[in-house]
């Protein structure tokens, strides 16, 4: 521990801590800009100069580690001028004229910054050179005339996505951001995941949704989780009089530390399916507006005939978009009240009915995702994180220049192909023969029989066991989209050789609540074959064309559903739920942590919750179900620790 | 003690800054008991008294040789020079055509406009030459900036009652924040 003086404060603080993070500790604030707290610190700006005595010039706080008995001053005079030096360098460098600039009023960092010196004016102009504007991305635009250099983007491009699209071409005033080498946003090797656009502290990075829409200050903010998939990324959803304004990562967040995908940040803004809004009933041939009370009557009545009746009786299948809770009560009223033989999830058992065999013997076996952050060695197979669950591949990428060597497995050319030397591409549906190659080399058998199998070389094979074999901290992340025939003897394979090289096993599974649906066991393949009735809980989820078939010739079908779709237009009754952000509801991520999603925005009037629904058809039952739903996922063992 | 004498004028601006003057309202009336308004866009008198006044102030950036010479006019006749909103304290909206050339802007504005049929560049020797927009503290010494665009009716009456009492006013906090 060192103890310091920060403007006559004493305060100890281990050593390497930086005199920006001791001074938070002492209470005090020192302005920053280029500094951002998931951000290496880069020291870039000067804006955090201190003085520190015995120095001969003013320090940067927010690199600069502290020393034993160190006294450091934040309110001299001599670093306020400072301050607004610097501050009047970066105004007048480029167009930072705030009455035409999307941030002003209480987004820009450095106009805050500005404030906070009492500045009223700057003394020196700028050079009005125009600096081009880049709106060739879908979802943003880069505005190089208020962009301030700070690199916030750059570093959060490369540290927290490891995607590495952005960086600086030429020198002094003339230095640009570029994307790859110089190419427009929209055609470089940018993914969208827009963590760039939120760590802008000034207008450089605009969003075009939330642009001119409310500024911090006007809106408001609910903290919950991003249902896009089952890693279970922390979000900010801002709203404006009910209006979806933007989705923030949330820093604060345990599993995502604020990072998002395009999926978790953009793609929900660009809604466009047409909303149901009211309850509907089949009436000579049309659907028919109708009230709650009428359109749970005409379920009702044409479900009674088949309860019991099992494979005569009524098929249900729910989204894994669906809470945790709900999943629950939708069973219990299917299953055991309904008597219905085929009630299961959209997904079908597709990620994870394998697993849970596996399970059964083994108990869980796979670990939390924050194992990966502290892998020497990952390798991926059965999966693509640079299509789903790209989060976990952020997670990824960003460890390979610090040395992690990667593996992706595929099939064919990946996204992750351009990080890392050790792509391996193997022959279609071959990866049993690559697993039992790598097997086969590490055991010092001779492996050539099933390198040639799965299209790699028997050296490469070599090299890759040897990889694998020296790594301390080996991760493998695996999907399930093997060849169906040899699914489970691939997975089983696989987790031989995990166990044989002490490798942590991680799967990010489906939808969001893909593992719930698994530990409530409605992981049976849909079929419709004989059934007189079926009950769809579709919730906000796109119906899949194989679903939509599957259902084409039930006599009597009822869609639960938040919009229209392909789906809904068939159904004899259509019951209008709320979406993702109206409601509240468990989530239990790929790695079996709890998270409550919280409801952010009210639903139009004549639209009830997921839950709402099922439960008055409980009580059109009248039967009271059982709401433990967090006992009822651990009655199974599971493939990962459920907390 | 006679009430100070304030002159004010607008150069390249768009009399937001004096409607916000305005919407101070019926405070107005305390500002007009503490002071003497003398020239102003919105009085009968044009230009400050010859035998000067005590606060100038000035709204609009500095486009033309016209706005150059009511900015050295109001200096030499003030003894505090008050630039006020964004287009004095920095150029302000105005000053997005220095990002072009003085020949394109004119180009664009007497020519090229779509409801514009048959335009010319006026040449006639006895208008303004323009010039890029500046400050007013690029052209003269300025003593109180006043940022805003326009500037809240608050922060305007704030300034002139600090002046009004014999106070140099301090903008900060809240005065300062853009709203």
């Amino acid at each position: 521990m060192y103890q310091l003086k920060i403007d006559d404060k004493e305060i100890e603080v281990p050593e390497g801590t930086t005199v920006l993070k001791a001074a938070g500790m002492a209470g005090i604030e020192i302005p920053t800009l280029c500094n951002h707290p998931a951000l290496e610190p880069y020291g870039g700006c000067r804006l955090c100069l201190v003085e520190i005595e015995g120095a001969r010039t003013l320090q940067p706080a927010c690199t600069l580690p502290v020393s034993d008995k160190m006294v450091i001053k934040t309110q001299t005079e001599k670093v306020k001028d400072a301050r607004k030096f610097i501050l009047s360098m970066i105004f007048s460098e480029r167009n930072h004229f705030c009455p035409y600039c999307q941030v002003s009023g209480s987004d820009c960092e450095l106009q805050n910054a500005a404030y906070r010196e009492g500045m009223t004016h700057w003394p020196i102009q700028p050079n009005w050179q125009p600096y081009p504007v880049d709106a060739s991305h879908p979802y943003f635009v880069l505005e190089h005339n208020r962009c301030i250099l700070c690199r916030r983007c750059v570093r959060a491009c490369a540290e927290l996505v490891g995607n590495f699209t952005l960086g600086m071409e030429e020198r002094g005033a003339n230095t640009l951001l570029v994307a790859d080498l110089g190419v427009p946003l929209g055609s470089s090797s940018c993914i969208s995941c827009g963590v760039c656009v939120q760590i802008c502290p000034t207008g450089a990075l605009i969003d075009r949704w939330s642009a001119y829409r409310g500024q911090e200050k006007d809106v408001s903010s609910t903290k919950t989780i991003c249902l896009g998939c089952s890693i279970g990324c922390g979000i900010e959803v801002l709203h404006r009089d009910n209006n979806l304004i933007k989705i923030n990562g949330d820093w604060d967040a345990e599993i995502s530390g604020g990072v998002l995908c395009d999926v978790g940040r953009f793609i929900p803004m660009d809604e466009k399916r047409n909303r149901l809004v009211t309850p509907m009933v089949r009436k000579d041939g049309a659907l028919k507006a109708v009230t709650w009370d009428e359109a749970l009557s005409v379920v009702m009545e044409n479900f009674k005939p088949f309860i019991n009746k099992k494979e005569n009786g009524i098929a249900a299948i729910a989204s894994t978009r669906l809470p945790a809770d709900v999943l629950y009560y939708y069973k219990q009223i299917f299953e055991e009240i309904l008597g219905s033989n085929m009630v299961t999830s959209t997904e079908e058992g597709r990620y994870t009915k394998v697993l849970s065999e596996f399970a059964e013997d083994k108990g869980p076996f796979e670990s939390k995702l924050s194992e990966i952050h502290k892998a020497d060695t990952i390798m991926t197979i059965g999966l693509d994180l640079t299509k789903d669950h790209q989060v976990a591949g952020f997670f990824i990428k960003r460890l390979i220049p610090a040395g992690t060597k990667v593996i992706p497995v595929s099939y064919e050319s990946s996204g992750m192909d351009a990080f890392t030397p050790h792509s391996m591409i193997i022959e279609r549906n071959q990866d049993l023969a690559f697993i039992q190659a790598l097997d086969a080399a590490l055991t010092g058998v001779d492996s050539s029989q099933f390198a040639e199998k799965s299209g790699i070389s028997t050296q490469e094979i070599t090299e890759i066991a040897k990889l694998l074999d020296s790594s301390k901290n080996l991760v493998i992340v695996y999907g399930t989209d093997f060849e169906a025939k040899q699914k489970r003897e691939t997975v089983q394979s696989l987790l031989k050789l995990a166990k044989k090289l002490n490798a942590k096993l991680i799967s990010p599974k489906g939808k969001a609540n893909s593992l719930a649906a698994e530990q409530l066991k409605l992981n049976k393949p849909f079929n419709v074959n004989g059934h007189n009735a079926a009950y769809v809980a579709l919730g906000d989820e796109d119906p899949s064309q194989a679903i939509i078939k599957k259902l084409e010739n039930v006599p009597f079908l009822v869609v639960q559903a938040s919009y229209h779709s392909a789906l809904t237009a068939k159904a004899d009754v259509v019951l209008p739920v709320t979406n993702w952000l109206e409601q509240s509801g468990y989530y239990i991520t790929c790695d079996g942590q709890v998270q409550l999603a919280n409801k952010s925005l009210q639903s139009p009037v004549d639209v009830k919750t997921n839950k709402e629904v099922v439960l008055s058809i409980a009580d059109r039952l009248k039967i009271i179900v059982n709401p433990v739903w967090d006992k009822a996922v651990k009655l199974e063992k599971s493939v990962v620790e459920i907390e | 003690m006679s009430k100070p004498k304030v002159a004010t004028d607008w150069m390249a601006g768009c009399a937001g800054c004096h409607m916000s003057l305005l919407d101070i309202d019926e405070r107005l009336l305390q500002v007009l008991e503490l002071i003497d308004l003398r020239a102003s866009p919105i009085t009968d008198l044009k230009e400050a008294d010859e035998s000067g006044v005590v606060v100038g102030v000035l709204e609009g950036g500095i486009n033309n040789t016209a706005n150059e010479h009511q900015a050295k006019l109001m200096r030499s006749r003030c003894k505090i020079l008050v630039a006020l909103g964004d287009c004095a304290v920095f150029g302000g909206v105005p000053a997005m055509r220095n990002f072009f050339t003085i020949e394109e802007s004119l180009r664009r504005a007497y020519i090229e406009t779509e409801s514009t049929v048959d335009g010319f560049i006026p040449t006639d020797p006895e208008l303004a030459v323009p010039t890029r927009v500046r400050a007013v503290s690029e052209v003269v010494l300025v003593d109180i900036h006043v940022p805003g665009c326009p500037p809240s009716a608050d922060v305007i009456f704030h300034v002139l009652s600090e002046l009004a009492q014999g106070r140099i006013p301090e903008i900060k906090d809240e005065n300062l924040h853009w709203h």
